[in-house]
């Protein structure tokens, strides 16, 4: 039987009839508002040394020596640690596939690739004197010629990645179109800025036995990096995370850091707690690289989209390759005939950029969307009716129908609560006072992407329900959705319901990245929560302990009583101690029949190989969303302030709407700072972060973020997921930036193709 | 060598003698060596507002005050806000309420800075706790909700 077969609700999206669905304040709210949830390096440990790590100044050369000796004399210090005699670590590849050169690993380089690369690291008794320390090591660099960024000349065009899009004959529907829009689109660096910045507490309890406490998005994931570089068994490594202050893709792996400290730890043996201090963090990790796209779009005047050429790139480390698909909303958001799409990665002197929330989709829905604008207003169509007039039935590059695709539902809920038919398309055409407005829309998009999960479901004594997974919960609300599933298919309120996360002793699960974490872990738990229903109920029919033995064929489960289809029956725990029964405990998994021998378990929980990204999926699984924004521009200063935003999504059945629409919320928030403030500046002599910082590299404040109205469309789509739902955290975010650069546009008839848009833009 | 100074701190109405590198912060003496690990860090200076405290009932970030600084002084963090018997105060609950985070790491620091807020008087519109309230990043974008707790819990204080 599926589980599409056993599920037990089939209401609206946010249908709230039972636990599921039902809009529950976040379980581990209490804890967090008391400052009484335990962040990675809140866990006591005792005797934990401080470490303070030191990173490079050049941007590139080599280290031509380390003088650790005013360091290594400094009060407190215990250890310095550069290249030179650091533990040797075994290499293993990173997240992305790229390995390290040499037969042996350090996190330490010798050779620089990129200003603030780790080099050395000092380990004392106390936070202070660590940073005294680290002050004194002299690291002597031999600094050769930087490629600052992708707008050094000697940059070069950079190298194609292998991910050709290709129908139709782009070239001849371009030559005979009525209209061709051709335009580039440029995004700058874009960092994660998670508040809790990346660190970790290493602490080896025997020699083949490492505990990390680290903030993680993929606790299995991050176990195999640790057992891997130091050759133990997975087993032996222990990762816990149970609260994460915000990772949006940057806390999916160990990073060369994260090696530092255990490192550290093994050579004293001791716990070693490691924090990268906020600047430190805008080399630690990469974030978002900078992206441009040139498009061309062919239309007919009556806005018929005939073809479309792309061609995007993203600036990538020296040593490693990241690749920001630009490509992947281009080739499935429009009906278009004639198609095509190629993506190159140009190398310079950066740390190797990584997943920033809906990597790929983000900036290639500013390109698309943006030009999409650009095209309505080269042919007089409201931007709305030219979207609605190329919305395709199929999935145009696979021809796969879509599992659901409630675009047209979005606009009409949307500019019906936006006032959208209000709008007098001039530019500049309505004003308040001194102030420009500006009303722009785009849309946004998402991939459901699948893995296997684990889960354990115990029903103890007292009626009370445990579930167990080594998820992660990083504000997604996985703590307080799990336990709705648990409580919807066994039949108990949710506050019965406690779940346990973050630690890799408990049963495994994927990483949380691809918004695919909700969907799979709600199908885990509710299998196995299903699983453990059947067993109460067998034993409420079975054993002679029962009072319900033989008094029915079959028992229901509803507000933790178990009772006979004639309504007799007892509590949950009731039944529990009249058989004697002191526990239920089952486990179960999503894991393909094929996959399921240790070695399989182990590959598909600590990489990505299990991950579903359709190749094998009948239908084309997406979530939609369509942003209306009204900008004010103030005609003297070119200030922008977004003033409004009315956004309709269509991301499925949402397990809990409150939660679901605080993630909706958050990634419009997010998409206002990147539109307008959000821009990593490098220094073109020698690759330095020269906006490392939260006053430099400006996120979205309390002031900059207006009224947010959102409106879910989406209904149940168990072609997508087996609960219905569809992808939620990375979903908001896409298509939010172009929005707003149409509604510049709208507002003073200027067409900023690079971001942030500053007033320098607009003056 | 940095010499040893010994302190006392009143935290959440509690004396606590601490001995102490003139160097540390606040920020690192609650949470290093007093186990207060409510109060979070997350820029070390000054830029979130993760680390706001309450001295003397105003909203001080404690990353940017010196432990000897909070000498003689009222000092009051998230750990202190609920009631003894655990209830939240109003403005916890609110954050609750209204779902004013999601992460949950910069909410003591919005908390407090919120409970300051109200009591500034600067809650009388959305605008002015906006306003107010913008010392505080939130990465996950919360803010909306945000500004809905700190009005629902203005009134509630009123």
């Amino acid at each position: 039987m599926s589980l599409t077969e056993l599920n037990t609700k089939r209401g609206d999206a946010t249908d709230g009839a039972g636990p599921l669905g039902n809009a529950l304040s976040r379980a581990d709210g209490p804890a967090k508002v008391k400052g009484q949830a335990t962040y990675a390096l809140e866990h006591k440990v005792d005797d934990a040394l401080h470490c303070v790590i030191v990173q490079s100044t050049v941007g590139a050369g080599r280290v031509v020596s380390v003088d650790r000796a005013a360091a290594e004399a400094s009060p407190g210090v215990h250890l310095v640690l550069d290249s030179t005699n650091s533990l040797k670590l075994r290499p293993q590849p990173d997240f992305f596939g790229n390995w390290p050169t040499g037969e042996e690993y350090t996190p330490f380089a010798s050779d620089i690739t990129h200003n603030g690369q780790l080099v050395a690291a000092v380990v004392a008794d106390t936070l202070e004197e660590a940073r005294a320390a680290a002050r004194l090591v002299r690291v002597e660099f031999e600094a050769a010629t930087v490629v600052a960024t992708r707008d050094d000349p000697s940059a070069g065009p950079g190298n194609p990645v292998p991910m050709d899009k290709d129908w139709g004959d782009p070239d001849a529907a371009l030559a005979a179109a009525e209209v061709v829009i051709e335009a580039t689109y440029e995004t700058p660096r874009e960092y994660n800025l998670p508040i809790e910045p990346h660190g970790l507490i290493a602490h080896w309890e025997a020699d083949d036995r490492l505990t990390v406490y680290e903030p993680s998005q993929w606790i299995d994931g991050m176990a195999n990096n640790y057992a891997a570089w130091f050759g133990v068994p997975f087993e032996n490594v222990r990762v816990v995370s149970p609260f994460i202050g915000g990772g949006f893709g940057s806390k999916a792996q160990a990073l060369p850091h994260s090696a530092a400290a255990a490192i550290a730890a093994r050579m004293l043996r001791r716990p070693v707690k490691l924090a990268v201090t906020r600047p430190q963090t805008f080399t630690a990790y990469g974030g978002r690289p900078a992206t441009w796209q040139q498009l061309r779009i062919g239309a007919t005047r009556d806005g018929k989209l005939l073809a479309i050429d792309h061609d995007g790139a993203n600036e990538t480390a020296a040593d490693g390759t990241f690749v920001e698909t630009l490509g992947v909303v281009t080739s499935m958001m429009y009906d278009v005939a004639n198609f095509r799409s190629r993506q190159r990665i140009v190398p310079v002197n950066t740390v190797l950029p990584g997943a920033f929330r809906a990597p790929g989709k983000n900036p290639s829905a500013f390109a698309l969307e943006s030009a999409m604008d650009e095209l309505a207003v080269e042919l007089g169509i409201d931007p709305v009716e030219l979207r609605r007039r190329n919305e395709p039935e199929v999935d145009p590059e696979t021809g796969k129908p879509w599992s659901s695709r409630r675009l047209l539902d979005a606009y009409a809920a949307a500019s019906e609560a936006f006032g959208w038919s209000r709008r007098d398309p001039r530019p500049g055409s309505m004003r308040d006072g001194h102030e420009l407005i500006g009303w722009g829309m785009a849309v946004g998009t998402h991939p459901v992407y699948s893995s296997p999960g684990e889960a354990t479901v115990r029903i103890l004594a007292d009626g009370s329900v445990e579930v167990l997974s080594s998820a992660i919960d990083m504000g997604t609300g996985t703590y307080t959705i799990l336990a709705q599933a648990a409580a919807d298919a066994l039949g108990v309120r949710a506050e019965r319901v406690t779940v346990r996360l973050g630690d890799s002793r408990l049963p495994r699960a994927p990483v949380a990245g691809g918004s695919q974490l909700a969907n799979l872990m709600m199908a885990a738990v509710h299998k196995t929560a299903l699983a453990a229903r059947d067993e109460l109920i067998a034993l409420g029919l079975n054993h002679p302990g029962s009072p319900l033995r033989d008094r029915a064929n079959t028992l229901f489960i509803s507000e933790g009583r178990i009772s006979t289809p004639r309504g007799e029956g007892l509590a949950v725990e009731e039944l529990m101690t009249a058989t004697g029964r002191e526990i239920i405990e089952l486990s179960r998994d999503t894991l393909p029949e094929a996959d399921r021998s240790s070695d399989d378990r182990l590959k598909l929980f600590t990489t990505v190989a299990g991950m579903e990204r359709g190749t094998n999926i009948p239908v084309s699984r997406h979530s939609f969303c369509a942003h209306f924004v009204e900008v004010r521009v103030d005609e003297d200063f070119g200030t922008v302030r977004v003033s409004r935003v009315v956004t309709a999504l269509d991301a499925g059945r949402l397990y809990n709407p409150k939660l679901a629409d605080s993630q909706f919320k958050g990634g419009i928030v997010m998409g206002i700072g990147m539109a307008l403030l959000e821009e990593g500046v490098t220094d073109p002599r020698n690759g330095r972060i020269l906006s490392a910082n939260l006053a430099d590299y400006r996120i979205a404040t309390n002031a900059d973020v207006p009224h947010i109205e959102t409106i879910s469309v989406g209904k149940p789509d168990y072609d997508a997921t087996p609960l219905g739902g569809k992808a939620v955290g990375e979903l908001a975010i896409v298509g939010m930036a172009p929005a707003i650069a149409n509604a510049v546009f709208h507002a003073t008839g200027k067409r900023i193709r690079r971001l942030p848009i500053r007033l320098s833009n607009l003056i | 060598m940095a010499t040893l100074r010994s302190m006392e701190l009143e935290i959440n109405g509690r004396q606590h003698a601490l001995t102490l590198e003139p160097r540390v912060t606040l920020l690192d003496a609650l949470r290093e060596h007093l186990g207060l690990t409510g109060t979070k860090k997350g820029c070390d200076q000054g830029q979130c507002g993760a680390c706001t405290v309450h001295v003397d009932g105003e909203r001080v970030l404690a990353c940017l005050t010196l432990a000897v600084q909070a000498e003689g002084r009222k000092v009051t963090t998230i750990e202190g806000l609920a009631q003894a018997d655990g209830a939240l105060h109003p403005v916890q609950a609110a954050f609750v309420e209204e779902d004013a985070f999601q992460c949950g790491y910069c909410t003591p620091g919005q908390i407090m800075s919120a409970v300051a807020c109200i009591r500034e008087g600067h809650a009388g519109s959305d605008e002015e706790i906006r306003e107010y309230m913008a010392g505080n990043l939130c990465r996950c974008g919360a803010y909306p909700n945000i500004v809905s707790a700190v009005r629902k819990a203005a009134k509630e204080v009123a």
